[in-house]
């Protein structure tokens, strides 16, 4: 093997108290395809944001044909020859493709240069656009392409691709690997960032998998020794289940059923389909999935703030269409929603006016129910604070002073006082530390004697931890049911969470 | 290095800090005037404040300007606590003094004023809904931007206006003037011994209370609340945006349709030019130097209404402009939101604090 173009040695990169990466060593080859693999928030992006020029590390050294380097703007990495497309194409949709190209590179050829440089570079590469064509004529396909070209005739020598294929039709996907095989052949160096197991297979020579900010695999792996169920497994770990006091609890009857439930997630995200399963009282059911796989539209649908396209739904005893189910969502569903900060809570507001947000109805007072009873709101704000040991003074601190634990619990306590059947958690301890965690498992344990819970995560621990009944979700659909007893299934559930079902 | 960055909590004090920067700075750019117009800031500045505070006269019609003001702050904060951009404070004023002197002249114009009063007072704050109600719902159902619609509804009530007293309602023994006949007197608004403050003002205040602990106190407050900090959150709720959008610009019509009857029936007596003079979006400026709180709303209604007074001080003893006033008045609301942004932010002198994107 060549010597390498890029290394990294001992970057380190902190947000706050958080470490998005931690001693990271890597190289990158000439001519080769880099796959970076790891879970949602393991560091991946920030790890290339900082090759781009886009963030600065905190430690570390970055070394580009064995000179030591330092980029202040993506603008010197692209100097240097290191390109990002990112996810979010920084194109103007007005504007015609040689235009936009030509906002960038012009400088290098003059205008009418542009045009010409667009199609040499596309003959060699084979990436077929128009140049006269304006960005919002173009698929997501051929924009991504122009961000190609556009890296290309700035002579990019290191081209890292986030995510590439996640808005892509299949057609474009291969398209797409065509490229990049051609790219490769052109003695490109090419990082691949990505949680797809099949494109990693498919174009990777070399391996690197992040773990919570850490390269777990330091020296690149040659990719073709591998199988999926190896990759899997390192890309979701072996954790350690953290041994909770879990009682049992007799199962009571069918709070909600899905059967044939489909739609698309609200914000036009990846959608669910044919989702069937029940939760009966007494139990936690675990949805688990890599983010992106429909969970988002469905917990959204299930706890009726957007509407399903097809499938029946049955609570309590009643059943109803997707259409009657999301105008009778006044149905009682306690709701941990996954964005604490926005949804969830107000941080301007104080804790006692956040019990406010899914509670008003136990607030009514005076004057024909239309005052609000604040002494109520407070006294139960005190209540949660004391119950769930929130760490704050007074219930009239506003939520936004609390830690993200703390928040939590704020919210976790009001929708446990809603006293509902079915109580939906999302990514109840998603950043949260070990203790407050441990706190919100416990409270999730002790509420499924009251209630069926719904427990939507990608934390393989937590499941483990919690579950009753797993159902792992892939591509919008769940794959499998699993008894959290049945020893042999269960070591699956990691593999069934990358797609690998055999 | 030195990095602006956005502070994660928002200062404590941050309405007062803007309040504070918003008239330092407006009286910062009142000395450059001044001095640029060759006179003293000082003299200038102690014109102005003698103007205002000389007299019990001078100092009336200081609350005489801050009735409609505070009004019409109201109007604005209303809806801006739901962060709706009511522009059309002005149009709706307007629409309160035409249904106000519609119901007086012509609808019952032989009522004794125990009656008519309360009548007129309905009429104009129904004067304002109805011009508010347009824009709602266009933005409600159809999501129409509503900073628009308020703007330019307010020159098609304007011009309707004019139509009214040029044309049909003009006063016949007026001799040819622009303007309807006189209100009958029980339309007329007590005014307070010797000054033209009429009850409209201690009404203002009484709305001003009433607004602030109906945003306190109230489900629909609390909603309305809700809506305004964070959409995400309302959704989460499941709180009924739309009837809040059509509820709150209704709220915020009637504040300043009453702004409107207290002009015509405590100031004019008639609905003529000098009506439409721009408290409608004078209360964009008071409501947000009240940091949108009722509660100091008239205090920012009065600060701005003295500053009015003033600048006619200005005319009268300096031979100045009286325009000055609108340039500090212009001056008083880029201080405001200057203050805020820097409330907002804070300045760090290392480059440790870079924000994930």
């Amino acid at each position: 093997m060549s010597d390498p173009v890029i290394s990294l040695r001992g970057l380190s990169k902190r947000f706050g108290p958080v470490w998005a990466n931690r001693e990271v060593d890597l190289d990158l080859f000439p001519g080769r395809v880099h796959a970076l693999l790891g879970e949602n928030g393991a560091g991946k992006s920030t790890l290339m944001s900082i090759l781009a020029g886009r963030y600065g590390a905190d430690k570390g050294t970055l070394m580009m044909h064995g000179q030591e380097v330092t980029f202040s703007s993506p603008a010197k990495a692209l100097d240097h020859g290191i390109g990002m497309v990112y996810q979010r194409f920084m194109l103007i949709e007005s504007m015609s493709v040689a235009d936009n190209l030509a906002l960038t590179v012009g400088k290098k050829y003059g205008r009418r240069g542009v045009d010409y440089e667009i199609r040499q570079t596309a003959e060699q590469y084979g990436l077929a656009v128009d140049p006269e064509k304006r960005i919002f004529e173009l698929s997501m396909g051929e924009r991504q392409r122009v961000e190609i070209i556009k890296l290309l005739m700035l002579d990019a020598e290191v081209l890292i691709f986030d995510e590439p294929t996640s808005v892509l039709t299949p057609p474009e996907v291969d398209a797409l690997f065509v490229i990049i095989d051609r790219l490769r052949g052109e003695g490109k160096t090419i990082v691949l960032i990505t949680h797809k197991l099949e494109e990693v297979l498919k174009l990777a020579d070399d391996i690197s998998i992040m773990r919570k900010g850490r390269l777990i695999i330091s020296e690149p792996i040659d990719a073709r020794q591998m199988s999926r169920q190896q990759l899997a497994r390192l890309m979701v770990g072996r954790d350690v289940v953290l041994r909770v006091d879990k009682k049992e609890v007799a199962l009571g009857e069918t709070v909600l059923a899905l059967d044939g439930f489909s739609g698309d997630s609200p914000s036009g995200g990846p959608s669910f389909n044919e989702v069937t399963f029940e939760i009966r009282k007494g139990e936690i059911f675990s949805i688990i999935g890599v983010a992106g796989n429909g969970q988002t539209g469905l917990v959204s649908a299930i706890a009726g703030l957007s509407r399903a396209g097809a499938g029946t739904i049955t609570f309590d005893g009643t059943s109803y269409t997707a259409r009657e189910w999301a105008m009778a969502s006044a149905a009682e569903i306690a709701y941990v929603p996954e964005d604490r900060y926005q949804s969830g809570s107000i941080g301007s507001m104080s804790i006692a006016e956040n019990f406010g947000l899914t509670r008003l109805q136990a607030y009514r007072s005076g004057l024909a129910g239309l005052l609000l009873d604040r002494e109520k709101m407070a006294a139960d704000g005190r209540r949660a604070i004391g119950e769930h040991n929130i760490k704050v003074e007074s219930s009239e601190a506003s939520a936004g002073s609390l830690s993200g634990g703390n928040l939590q619990k704020v919210i976790l306590a009001r929708e446990l006082t809603r006293k509902a059947k079915l109580f939906i958690a999302e990514q109840p301890t998603q950043g949260l530390d070990i203790s407050a965690t441990e706190d919100i498992w416990q409270a999730l344990l002790e509420c499924r004697e009251k209630a069926g819970v719904l427990l939507v995560t990608g934390d393989l621990k937590e499941v483990l931890s919690l579950s009753d009944r797993i159902g792992v979700i892939f591509n919008g659909r769940i794959l499998e049911i699993i008894d959290a007893h049945d020893s042999d299934r269960v070591d699956r559930v990691g593999l069934l969470m990358a797609g690998v079902r055999s | 290095m030195i990095r602006v960055a956005k502070r994660k909590q928002p200062l404590r004090y941050q309405g007062a800090v803007a309040t504070f920067s918003a008239v330092a700075i407006a009286l910062v750019v009142g000395c450059v005037i001044f001095a640029a117009l060759g006179v003293n800031p000082l003299t200038a500045y102690t014109a102005m404040g003698k103007g205002v505070l000389s007299s019990v006269d001078a100092f009336s019609e200081v609350l005489v300007k801050a009735t409609p003001l505070i009004f019409t702050g109201l109007a604005v904060a209303t809806a801006a606590t739901m962060m709706l951009w009511n522009i059309g404070a002005e149009g709706q004023l307007v629409w309160g003094g035409i249904f106000a002197a519609g119901t007086a002249l012509f609808l019952f114009p032989g009522l004794d004023g125990w009656l008519l009063i309360p009548l007129v007072l309905a009429a104009s704050a129904l004067g304002g809904v109805v011009w508010s109600l347009i824009p709602a719902l266009l933005r409600a159902k159809l999501r129409v931007n509503e900073i628009l619609t308020t703007l330019l509804l307010n020159y098609v009530a304007i011009i309707y206006m004019e139509h009214l007293f040029y044309g049909p309602w003009r006063d016949p023994a007026g001799y040819g003037f622009p303007g309807t006949a006189q209100i009958p007197e029980a339309a007329q608004l007590v005014r307070f011994a010797g000054t033209r403050i009429s009850i409209g003002f201690p009404l203002a205040l009484l709305c001003a209370v009433f607004l602030y602990y109906l945003l306190k106190k109230s489900i629909w407050g609390y909603q309305v609340q809700v809506i305004g900090k964070e959409q995400r959150a309302a959704h989460y709720a499941g709180f009924n945006v739309t009837g809040k959008i059509l509820t709150v610009m209704a709220l915020s019509g009637a504040f300043a349709g009453l702004a409107g009857m207290t002009e015509v029936c405590g100031i004019h007596y008639r609905l003529q030019t000098g009506l439409a003079v721009g408290y409608g979006y004078d209360g964009i400026i008071v409501a947000w130097l009240a940091g949108l709180n009722p509660l100091a709303v008239p205090f920012a209604a009065i600060l701005l209404g003295a500053l009015f007074v003033g600048g006619e001080q200005l005319q009268s003893v300096l031979g100045l402009p009286s325009s000055i006033s609108l340039i500090l008045e212009g001056a008083l609301l880029f201080g405001l939101f200057a203050g805020q942004t820097l409330a907002r932010y804070t300045l760090t002198f290392s480059s440790r604090s870079e924000v994930p994107s």
